[in-house]
């Protein structure tokens, strides 16, 4: 490798410090943003993303219906300082496009959506800071929003990438890493196990395939612990707050106390 | 281009509030009251200057509030016939509003009012008399663009004062690095080599074999170049960023204006305009610019009454920002202190 930066040294350490199948720190912050119905902002090292949810609700567009189903809508916008040298992508970008049908062809096996036909539901996606891992974070960002929003969901849906440093796999890359090595990004739905995302834009050979997708699909399990415990702990909050709004108001009024939460 | 839709009732129901003595606000406040403003400067790792403000957020579960991010960059811009690089430096003002702010605009709506946004922002900013000196590499070489961008992400009203605080606070936090010219020089026996010799190649070398008379007054630049000399430094801070203007929002329903409306009470509004003031000190105020949002009118009397009233706010605000990002500055310096 021609690179100046050693990926992976003698001693196993990458040049975060970082051993091949450590993970970034990941901060997940479920509280509400904005007047959306659920948010989350989703941080993977320093990769940060806010997700917004919208919906189920009327299309803006009657032609964006669907009758018997809800139809995802995802847009995506980078902040243009996100990066190192500062690039502004427009809504029509090919690139953001792409990266929004992604996300929606991830989640529509997991989202209900025959529950609310003729609706619709928004996603935005706002990349606060890029750090290599942008697909992995908007997907988790999106499952957690989703939920936070009260969408109904088969399973949570768990992405992380992985690559392959001459043999050696490694987990969650940084952009440093990312634009070195070949990586794949693979998004698991961790109760039945099937992969609702795989994608690839650099070559890989295709005996290290099979260990980089194990992997990845095992550490998409681990992350989902960590997802799972962030929405009940947020659920649990709510539930705390309902209470101590029907003990303020005495036990009357049993819709009244909904109000403390908006 | 407010995103809500009211019903009739409801804009007399507020307006009437308004107008009431005393006035009835639906959170409580005055009429010339702020909700609660929050600030936090360079927030984003890859700028040369962030800031993150946010009024009226809910402090238990952080819902509600406008929310604005600016961020500002700088970037070398070569002078040359053809480019679009300015002597001494420019600015430019992009504000872009995430879909998430205004859920109900569609895509080309949502442009539009970004358009707007930055139209204001842009011609207030980058007004002559706030240019900063220090944006200038090399005379007639090269010159730093500063890219201020700003991000709507949640807009409960107010967006302009909102949009501008956090302009300020991130140009107040910007650092312009430091550089030196590179001179290339010939020695007198002929044998070239380069006075900061770094680049030292002998081809690209500005010869000059004459004798500098004293009485050559040309000032001819030699520098060809430009270097960075101190890396663990971020840099100068920009020249002038006490003058950053602040802008006032008046809501005028006539007789009464009041401050910092919320995105119903705007709704409600007939007239809205927006002042924006550069205090040079406590006592030189400029106005930098004055626009008006909405289809009502006003007489020359009622203008000029909102002038010297807005300036007794945008006055506070000065302060207290000032306040704000001195401390926040203190804090940062002691932060990198510890170590």
């Amino acid at each position: 490798m021609a690179s100046r930066v050693e990926i992976l040294n003698e001693g196993g350490f990458r040049s975060d410090g970082r051993r091949q199948f450590e993970l970034r720190s990941i901060e997940m912050d479920l509280s509400q943003q904005g007047h959306a119905d659920g948010s989350a902002v989703i941080t993977h090292g320093l990769t940060q993303v806010l997700v917004s949810v919208f919906g189920p609700r009327e299309a803006k567009l009657r032609s964006q219906t669907i009758h018997d189903r809800a139809n995802i809508n995802v847009e995506i916008s980078i902040v243009p300082f996100s990066t190192g040298d500062r690039r502004k992508r427009s809504r029509g970008d090919k690139r953001i496009l792409e990266f929004a049908a992604a996300i929606k062809s991830t989640f529509e096996p997991a989202i209900q959506t025959s529950l609310y036909p003729r609706s619709q539901i928004d996603v935005f996606v706002q990349v606060i800071q890029q750090d290599g891992g942008l697909l992995q974070a908007c997907i988790n960002g999106t499952t957690l929003a989703l939920m936070n929003a009260g969408i109904p969901m088969v399973d949570f849906i768990c992405a992380v990438n992985g690559g392959v440093h001459s043999t050696r796999p490694l987990l969650d890359l940084t952009l440093l890493e990312e634009n070195d090595v070949p990586n794949v990004t693979i998004a698991v739905m961790p109760k039945t196990q099937k992969i609702s995302l795989v994608t690839m834009e650099t070559r890989l050979h295709v005996d290290r395939f099979e260990e980089v997708f194990r992997l990845a699909t095992e550490a998409g399990l681990v992350l989902h612990e960590e997802m799972k415990s962030a929405i009940l702990g947020r659920s649990k909050e709510l539930i705390n707050s309902i209470d101590l709004g029907n003990n303020t108001r005495g036990g009357d009024g049993d819709d009244d106390g909904m109000t403390g939460l908006n | 281009m407010t995103s809500t839709s009211l019903s009739k009732a409801e804009k007399s129901y507020i307006q009437a509030g308004l107008l009431a003595t005393p006035s009835s606000r639906a959170d409580g406040r005055s009429l010339t009251d702020y909700r609660t403003i929050a600030l936090e400067t360079s927030v984003a790792p890859l700028a040369n200057g962030s800031a993150r403000v946010s009024i009226g957020r809910n402090p238990h579960d952080g819902s509600g509030g406008t929310e604005v991010l600016a961020a500002a960059k700088l970037e070398v811009e070569n002078l040359e016939q053809g480019s679009s690089g300015v002597e001494g430096g420019r600015i430019a003002c992009s504000v872009t509003c995430s879909p998430a702010a205004y859920p109900h605009l569609s895509s080309s709506a949502l442009d539009d009012l970004q358009y707007d946004m930055s139209t204001i922002l842009h011609d207030t900013l980058t007004h002559r008399s706030l240019h900063p000196k220090n944006l200038g590499i090399l005379p007639g070489k090269k010159a730093w663009l500063l890219n201020l961008d700003l991000v709507v992400l949640v807009d409960s009203g107010n967006i302009y004062d909102a949009l501008f605080m956090a302009a300020r606070a991130a140009l107040w936090d910007t650092k312009v690095p430091r550089t030196r010219s590179v001179e290339y020089k010939a020695r007198k026996n002929g044998a070239a080599t380069s006075a900061a010799s770094r680049i030292g190649g002998s081809g690209d070398m500005d010869v000059d074999e004459e004798v500098v008379s004293g009485f050559d007054t040309r000032q001819i630049q030699h520098a060809t170049d430009f270097e960075l000399p101190d890396y663990w430094d971020e840099g100068d801070v920009l020249d002038g960023r006490e003058r950053w203007p602040i802008c006032v929002t008046l809501n005028f329903v006539s007789p009464v204006h009041f401050l910092d409306a919320t995105t119903q009470e705007e709704a409600a509004t007939p007239l809205r305009v927006l002042l924006m003031f550069a205090f040079e000190s406590e006592q030189s105020v400029n106005v930098q610019g004055m626009r008006t949002l909405g289809g009502s009118d006003l007489t020359s009397t009622q203008l000029a009454e909102l002038l010297k009233d807005g300036e007794k706010y945008a006055r506070d605000i000065w302060q207290s920002l000032n306040t704000k990002l001195k401390e926040e500055n203190i804090g940062r310096i002691k932060e990198r202190n510890k170590f």
